[in-house]
């Protein structure tokens, strides 16, 4: 069982007991102030001692000065298994500090070299979801520590502005975050907090036949979704609409003229 | 003195933005680059600019800024030499196996706006691996600017002018789901201007444009190291009218001589070729709905730019014109070009290329000479008076 592999968000800490049930001890925590298209984030005092041993902090933004500030201001992190971060301006930060550190470097990491560089610093990369099964499997096979997003919305696209506001604003509408929009039937969650808009592309992306590769750790991204349906995938017992991104389809390199 | 630098989709576009004032200009190969469908440079395009930049003492920077999946890295490296080779200024990287290898063969640094840096402590991280100048993200604010120069000292290249992305540079893959075509790999297809529907009105989040003429004095004071175009995809018209406003201000900036007559006039002239509304979005606050646009448009283009000054026949007072627009006898035009200020003139005479006078240019392309008294050099653009420098007060 590969359970023991997986990293997972949490939205509500009454899901624990759950996952835990199902072998799953790695919890994976959005931390507040630190995330960005996550509604439910927890500050550090809110996380049971009890698992924080086992359990990871997650800041998913693009940090300004401030956030780095505010980073460093930040008690007990060392108390915690490890760090899973976005923004490379972590990276110095946290240079000296021993628990683990996870760079899930948002559309980057598509190639073994970058990777094999970040991994210098970092004692594990998630690699992007925007590739194909092909290149994952070769990635993983040749490189150690690598980790993969197998499980969850998959995020299409982060922008700094409060989108859902300004439209409704702009139109004097009752706000709705998250907002579903649509067009040539791809369908998009989309959801807005202080530090910015996320459009997540739907359905979710169910990576899971991922777990076949050897590799460092599964993340799983359950915002959006009932745990109860999260464990009804991992059983393999769900009918829930998915889909598998990019690993079945490449995307368009578009060159004009020559190309290598 | 704060360098302007300008983009160029091809060689005529990077001759004409240094013509009309750019201090550098960036670039993109046939590979590797973010804009692929610009028409871009082929390897020898690329030795001929900087031969063109460097003996008017300007600099070329090359774009190599996908982000690489393995197949896309072969030959990397021999472009890469390459472009030391034929001595480019910089490369503007984004994913750090450009960074490395650039370094390794001893090409100058730029990184990349797609790695959307904001903090310090990023840019410390990149200059650890021996990145010289940073682009830093289009959301950075005026006191994100200011901290992270006191910070870093880092050499700070800022977007002043031009189409913003709604996302933060490289967080966005909407291409890549709507349209199979990868986004961080030259792919974009401005999905962010796309409709999309709602349970209610449609939503869009289409950005208005970038417009710093407000703020280039302050941004000079703050240190900003290089003030940045937009437009690797621009017309030479819109390119050479937006350079050469541009160095207009930057010029009567740094000799105290800019009024709020030429900051008014200039601001018209750039949205009248851009076609579209363009705002300072984040530098003193944060964008809201004012700064975006709510309504699908069409952006229908004037007709402004009327032709293109080949040659000029000092004996005689004919000018050689290729057409971009039609245009008539008793039209009201300006000169506008290299190192000149903008000429009124009203057109008396049109003839043909047999020396016949006629009294209409309805042909695009199509070369017509036109007795003016004055010089024009080459280069310079014949457009529609639109605005009149003192009544726009």
């Amino acid at each position: 069982m590969k359970n023991n592999k997986i990293l997972i968000t949490i939205n509500d800490l009454n899901d624990i007991k759950d996952l835990k049930e199902l072998g799953i001890e790695k919890f994976v925590f959005p931390l507040k102030n630190f995330c960005v298209g996550i509604p439910n984030t927890f500050l550090i005092s809110e996380i049971p001692f009890d698992i924080r041993s086992s359990s990871y902090l997650y800041l998913n933004r693009v940090l300004d000065n401030e956030g780095i500030d505010n980073f460093k201001l930040l008690k007990d992190i060392e108390n915690f298994k490890g760090i899973i971060f976005d923004d490379l301006g972590i990276i110095p930060l946290i240079k000296d500090f021993k628990f683990e550190k996870i760079l899930y470097l948002s559309h980057f990491n598509t190639n073994k070299e970058s990777i094999k560089i970040y991994l210098e610093y970092v004692d594990s990369v998630i690699i992007s979801s925007d590739i194909t099964r092909e290149e994952t499997e070769d990635i993983v096979t040749s490189l150690p520590n690598v980790s993969l997003f197998v499980l969850g919305y998959p995020m299409a696209m982060n922008s700094r502005r409060l989108l859902i506001n300004n439209y409704a604003t702009f139109h004097h509408l009752e706000k709705e975050n998250p907002l579903v929009i649509k067009n040539s039937n791809q369908e998009f969650l989309i959801y807005e907090n202080e530090y910015g808009t996320c459009f997540y592309h739907k359905p979710i992306f169910n990576g899971l036949s991922l777990r076949n590769l050897d590799c460092k750790y599964y993340f799983i991204s359950s915002s959006f979704l009932d745990i109860k349906d999260v464990i009804s995938l991992l059983n393999g017992e769900s009918k829930m609409e998915t889909d598998e991104g990019f690993l079945n389809k490449e995307t368009i390199y578009k060159l004009k003229g020559e190309s290598k | 003195m704060t360098e302007l630098l300008a983009p160029a989709g091809d060689l005529e576009r990077l001759k004409i933005a240094l013509l009309y004032g750019a201090d550098a200009v960036y670039i993109g190969g046939k590979d590797y680059s973010l804009r692929a469908n610009a028409k871009n440079f082929s390897e020898d395009d690329i030795k001929e600019a900087v031969s063109f930049a460097h003996n008017l003492g300007k600099k070329v920077y090359v774009a190599v800024n996908i982000v690489f999946h393995d197949k896309n890295l072969n030959g990397l490296e021999e472009y890469l030499k390459y472009l030391k080779k034929v001595d480019v200024d910089a490369v503007i990287v984004s994913d750090i196996i450009g960074v490395k290898l650039a370094h390794k063969i001893g090409l100058d640094i730029i990184l990349s706006t797609q790695a959307s840096t904001l903090n310090y402590s990023a840019i410390s991280f990149w200059q650890s691996l021996g990145v010289k100048r940073f682009v830093l993200g289009r959301e950075a604010t005026r006191e994100d600017i200011i901290r992270i120069k006191k910070e870093t000292h880092a050499s700070l290249e800022c977007f002043i002018h031009g189409a913003m992305c709604t996302s933060i540079s490289g967080k966005c893959v909407l291409s890549n789901y709507l349209t199979g075509r990868d986004s961080n790999r030259g792919g974009c297809a401005q999905i962010c201007r796309w409709v999309f529907e709602t349970d209610n009105i449609p939503f869009t989040f289409m950005s208005k444009d970038l417009n710093m003429v407000s703020y280039l004095q302050d941004m000079i004071n703050i240190g900003v190291d290089s003030f940045k175009i937009e437009g690797r995809m621009r017309s030479v018209y819109y390119i050479a009218t937006v350079i050469m406003c541009y160095r207009k201000l930057i010029d009567k900036i740094c000799n105290n001589t800019l009024t709020e007559q030429d900051k008014k006039y200039y601001e018209l002239i750039l949205d009248r070729v851009a076609n579209r509304d363009s705002v300072p979005q984040f530098y003193q606050k944060f964008p809201g709905p004012n700064e975006s646009y709510f309504q699908d448009r069409e952006e229908v283009s004037n007709q402004d730019f009327l032709g293109i000054v080949l040659d000029y026949d000092e004996k005689n007072k004919l000018v050689k014109i290729e057409e971009r627009n039609y245009f008539k006898i008793g039209d009201v035009v300006e000169f506008i070009g290299p190192n000149m200020e903008e000429v009124t003139y009203t057109i008396e005479s049109i003839k043909d290329e047999e020396g016949n006078s006629i009294e209409v240019a309805r042909h695009p392309q199509m070369i017509v000479y036109l007795e003016v008294p004055f010089k024009l050099p080459s280069y310079a653009m014949m457009r529609l008076k639109i605005f009149d420098k003192n009544k726009v007060l």
